[in-house]
């Protein structure tokens, strides 16, 4: 892209010491959603490691793009750093003239969430067959984000997979509304993170069906994963670090080992643990890498099948 | 007396021309994907739209009091200059970065404004620039806008 | 009683007091900073706060969000800048009253209804949380929708010389609410490609435009000629009588926004608009409201803060945050490794009766703060308008700019700072303005919501009480000025 053809001169000059000036971390989260904490979280020790500085940059309209925008704007030398989630892969597929999936270099991840496809106590779906069969015979009203989001994305790929009617979406704002609904009634089923749920699990007002892990969850030792169930699709909620297209090799790697190094010391260890997320959360360039190229992949289906793809 | 007319017209045109500019400008927006339940996307604002053409109609129709020298006073060229220092205020912060443009703006204002000597309005300016710049970067750790004058001294 | 007594106890120790007084203050500030919110302070405050431990974080968190509501009314009321969006009721009055040279007194009836009404709140939270969560679960987007139609309702009855410009600027706001992407279909509306709108025009930019930047241009137009007169009783802080007329307006303050903030989608900027009109619509005094009625900010005061404890009762007895600090709140409590639900009423009650403890105790401290430093405070009044305005602009700006980093927010700022000014000129009110914007996106949403949920038949209406109800009580409120001037014609016509 622009911003690192114009920068390739600098960075081929700045042969000292990396990192020699404050790391910015972009994120398209407003000062305290839920990426944005995990981006603090990850910067308690991160200064340690780098002998650093650490800055987040909140750049938040545009489902990413601004994030995305602001990240190219900056030289490719290792000193801007983005949190990727889904949404931007979406917001990419949606927007081609943002910097691409292919303009970004994966450097480690930072939270993966397993999601549960949840119904409360009193529904008549007792068993995911029993969920299964009713939406071969009626469109599921499923929760989730807004139309063309990352949950409808999985929604539309569970639906799939499942061999289900094409499932109706009702959107909301977020993750406490939906599990107010699916409490409520207003809708038949929904994709959650556990933590978002987690009082309502406890108490028993809301039961897991499927599990969209790729192995049986820890704390849901006996729901069985859609891929048990023969319904080929995961669901994460993902997080991780990414750099522009054109950093230095040498660069991308001591970030790598730099950021897993900060995430695996005692206080994201423990964020890690009270939200609920997987202790293995945190994972280097290979498995971040490929697990965004599957989303990126999903996602374009999904989104084309959907109808949401301009041109 | 200039003012003494129903201002009533002038201000339901202005209210009809944005709901007619709003009404036509729901007729860009991309197509609904197909297979959609509920209502659409243009549905809402239309209505809308069409509340404020019929609210326009009442309120042309309706004598309205003219405003008072009191109420409104004439603009002056303090006033607009004033204006035109609010609306300078991003140029500057592009360029001089906020740190900059801050304690321009606050004597150049404060001039026009009067009444405070111009040695007030400096030791003001820098006083209170300095104290921003402390909460906000300092303290609460802001990034605001450095500008191109920041950017070269590598900020 | 005895996990009350053992938060009390909590409570006691020095360091935890230390942290409820220094987050009071902290509070206090960033709330009347406009730009900083206290929502936006926890956010920054979160990593540090993790080594001090769970009950000394979560009292010294508590305190900031429980003061920093408050806070917002001091700029609000000064210089007609809420310092946080949920003060912007209390500008409506509580500015008016400032021009007067009743500062003092406004500050003061700001600080004494914020405390009661925050108390109140911690007091039913304390009582009635588990039950009053329930409720939540009632309220799904059709109950919403009507709620919202109720709040919308009272549009055309606040502010501005005629009911129909109530009316326009009401539905102004409704258009404005619809700019951004459709939460139900994806689709970009007025957006002009521009991502900055697409996730739709923020409270914040508008409301420090319409409301401080306007007031500053206006000022700059009628800066010659006459001066304002600074009375000399701009110091005085509210008295006996002063509470005695305000008494009923704190009280339905604080129970409407106890309600409210115990909705999870709904927060404490609805809850002191609807607080202003029903204070409006109960009051003795309607004809001092627009012109500085001290009702006026007591009103939206007691109902801003009483929201704050309705919204930890979602937070605490679900796990559903009920506003946006909350959610902050929340994040800092699970981080501690608290797991809020239904269940830590009974396995962490000393750590629940500590969290209201604290909030009890902020709520104290800001009040005698508050009256004390209402006098220093009025003094602000006496500042040049030289200096006062310019700064203001200022501080308008980087507020603006703050919280997202938006150069977008800030011209989004400057154009409602030109819109407001032209309403100033033409008799409009900026109130209905905001509350069309507040809640003009949820009552499309809910309604939209309703009819996917219904699968596209309006009936489905019918089969809800909750919101039939509602709709009834909005009917009612609309109708009862023509059917009582009909009867009082009728029985004059009998007589």
């Amino acid at each position: 892209m622009l911003g690192a053809g114009l920068a390739a001169p600098r960075s081929l000059r700045a042969q000292e010491a990396f990192p020699s000036r404050t790391i910015e971390v972009v994120t398209h989260a407003g000062v305290g959603g839920g990426t944005d904490i995990t981006a603090r979280m990850m910067m308690v020790q991160a200064p340690g490691v780098f002998k650093q500085e650490f800055l987040v940059v909140n750049r938040t309209a545009g489902s990413g793009a601004q994030a995305l925008q602001y990240l190219a704007s900056k030289p490719a030398d290792g000193h801007a750093i983005i949190l990727v989630t889904q949404t931007h892969l979406l917001t990419q597929l949606r927007n081609p003239s943002l910097p691409q999936f292919a303009d970004l270099i994966p450097v480690a991840r930072a939270t993966a969430d397993p999601q549960l496809v949840l119904v409360r106590r009193d529904s008549p779906f007792r068993t995911p067959q029993d969920l299964v069969e009713a939406g071969k015979q009626r469109s599921l009203r499923f929760g989730g984000t807004h139309v063309g989001g990352v949950d409808h994305v999985t929604i539309f790929a569970f639906g799939r997979a499942a061999g289900i009617q094409r499932p109706t979406l009702v959107p909301f704002r977020g993750g406490g509304e939906i599990v107010i609904n699916l409490v409520g009634g207003n809708i038949d089923t929904a994709v959650v993170n556990p933590g978002e749920a987690e009082a309502q699990l406890r108490a028993g007002e809301l039961r897991p069906l499927i599990s969209l892990a790729e192995g049986r969850l820890d704390a849901f030792r006996d729901v069985p994963t859609a891929k048990e169930l023969g319904i080929d699709v995961t669901g994460y909620t993902l997080r991780g670090f990414c750099v522009l297209k054109g950093t230095p090799e040498d660069r991308v790697a001591k970030l790598e080992a730099g950021l897993i190094e900060a995430m695996s010391g005692p206080i994201y260890k423990s964020y890690l643990q009270n939200t609920g997320q997987a202790p293995d959360s945190v994972a280097g360039r290979q498995v971040w890498g490929a697990q965004l190229e599957q989303f990126h992949k999903d996602g374009r289906e999904a989104l084309q099948a959907l109808g949401l793809l301009r041109g | 007396m200039r003012a003494a007319r129903n201002p009533n017209p002038a201000i339901a045109a202005a209210v009809a021309a944005v709901a007619a500019a709003a009404f036509a400008g729901t007729f860009w927006f991309d197509a609904v994907p197909e297979g959609l339940p509920g209502l659409g996307a243009v549905d809402f604002p239309r209505l809308v739209c069409v509340l404020l053409f019929g609210l326009a109609a009442l309120l042309a129709l309706k004598q309205g009091n003219p405003s008072s020298e009191e109420e409104a006073p004439r603009i002056d060229r303090g006033a607009w200059l004033i204006f035109g220092a609010c609306l300078l205020f991003l140029p500057a912060m592009e360029i001089a970065g906020i740190w900059g443009a801050i304690p321009l703006f606050l004597v150049f204002t404060g001039t026009i404004w009067g009444e405070v000597p111009l040695r007030t309005l400096v030791l003001n300016a820098i006083g209170l620039t300095a104290a921003l710049w402390l909460v906000f970067v300092r303290v609460f750790q802001l990034t605001l806008p450095s500008g191109w004058l920041g950017a070269a001294f590598g900020y | 009683m005895e996990a009350f007594l053992g938060g009390l106890a909590i409570l006691l120790d020095p360091y935890v007091m230390l942290m409820v007084l220094l987050g009071t203050v902290l509070g206090i500030f960033v709330g009347a900073l406009p730009g900083i919110s206290g929502s936006t302070t926890i956010a920054l405050l979160l990593p540090m706060t993790i080594a001090m431990g769970p009950i000394p974080a979560i009292c010294f968190l508590g305190a900031i969000y429980c003061a920093a509501n408050f806070g917002g009314s001091i700029t609000a009321i000064m210089v007609n800048a809420p310092g946080d969006p949920s003060a912007s009721a209390t500008a409506l009055e509580g500015y008016k009253m400032a021009e007067k040279g009743q500062a003092g007194l406004a500050l003061g009836m700001s600080a004494v209804s914020s405390a009661i009404g925050g108390i109140f709140s911690v007091v039913v939270l304390i009582f009635a949380a588990p039950m009053l969560a329930r409720a939540a679960y009632s309220f799904g987007p059709p109950e919403y929708f009507a709620l919202a139609l109720f709040g919308l309702s009272m549009c055309a009855a606040i502010g501005g010389d005629s009911a129909i410009k109530n009316l326009i600027a009401a539905a102004f706001g409704l258009l404005l609410a619809t700019v951004g992407m459709d939460l139900t279909t994806g689709v970009e509306r007025f957006t002009f490609g521009s991502y900055e709108l697409s996730d739709g025009i923020g409270f914040v930019p508008v409301l420090i435009g319409l409301f401080a930047v306007g007031e500053m241009l206006d000022q700059a137009a009628r800066r010659v000629g006459k001066a304002k007169i600074i009375h000399l009783d701009a110091a005085r802080v509210p008295g006996w009588a002063e509470f005695k007329k305000c008494n009923r307006s704190i009280w339905i303050g604080s129970g409407i926004g106890t309600f409210i903030g115990a909705l999870p989608a709904l927060g404490a900027t609805t809850a002191a608009l609807i607080g202003y009109n029903e204070t409006r619509r109960w009051s003795k005094h309607k004809h001092e409201f627009g012109k500085g009625s001290i009702e006026g900010v007591a009103g939206p005061e007691a109902a801003n803060n009483a929201a704050v404890g309705g919204s930890m009762v979602p937070t605490l007895a679900l796990g559903i945050p009920g506003s946006a600090t909350t959610a902050i709140i929340l994040a800092a409590l699970i981080v501690q490794g608290v797991r809020p639900g239904p269940h830590l009423f009974n396995e962490q009650p000393t750590l629940l009766y500590a969290v209201f403890a604290s909030m009890l105790a902020a709520n104290m401290f800001y009040l005698f703060m508050g009256l004390y430093m209402a006098k220093l405070f009025a003094r602000i009044s006496l500042i040049p308008p030289a200096i006062l305005w310019p700064a203001v602009f200022v501080l308008s700006i980087i507020g603006a700019y703050g919280p997202n980093q938006s150069m977008g927010d800030v011209v989004i700022m400057l154009v409602a700072g030109v819109v407001g000014f032209l309403f100033r000129r033409t008799g409009f009110s900026p109130a209905p303005l905001i509350m069309g914007l507040v809640l003009g996106g949820m009552v499309e949403e809910t309604l939209k919501q309703s009819l996917i949920i219904f699968g596209d038949d309006v009936t489905g209406f019918l089969g809800r009480p909750i919101a039939l109800a509602l709709f009834a009580v909005t009917a009612t409120g609309l109708l009862w000025p023509v059917v009582s001037r009909l009867l009082r014609v009728a029985r004059a016509a009998r007589a």
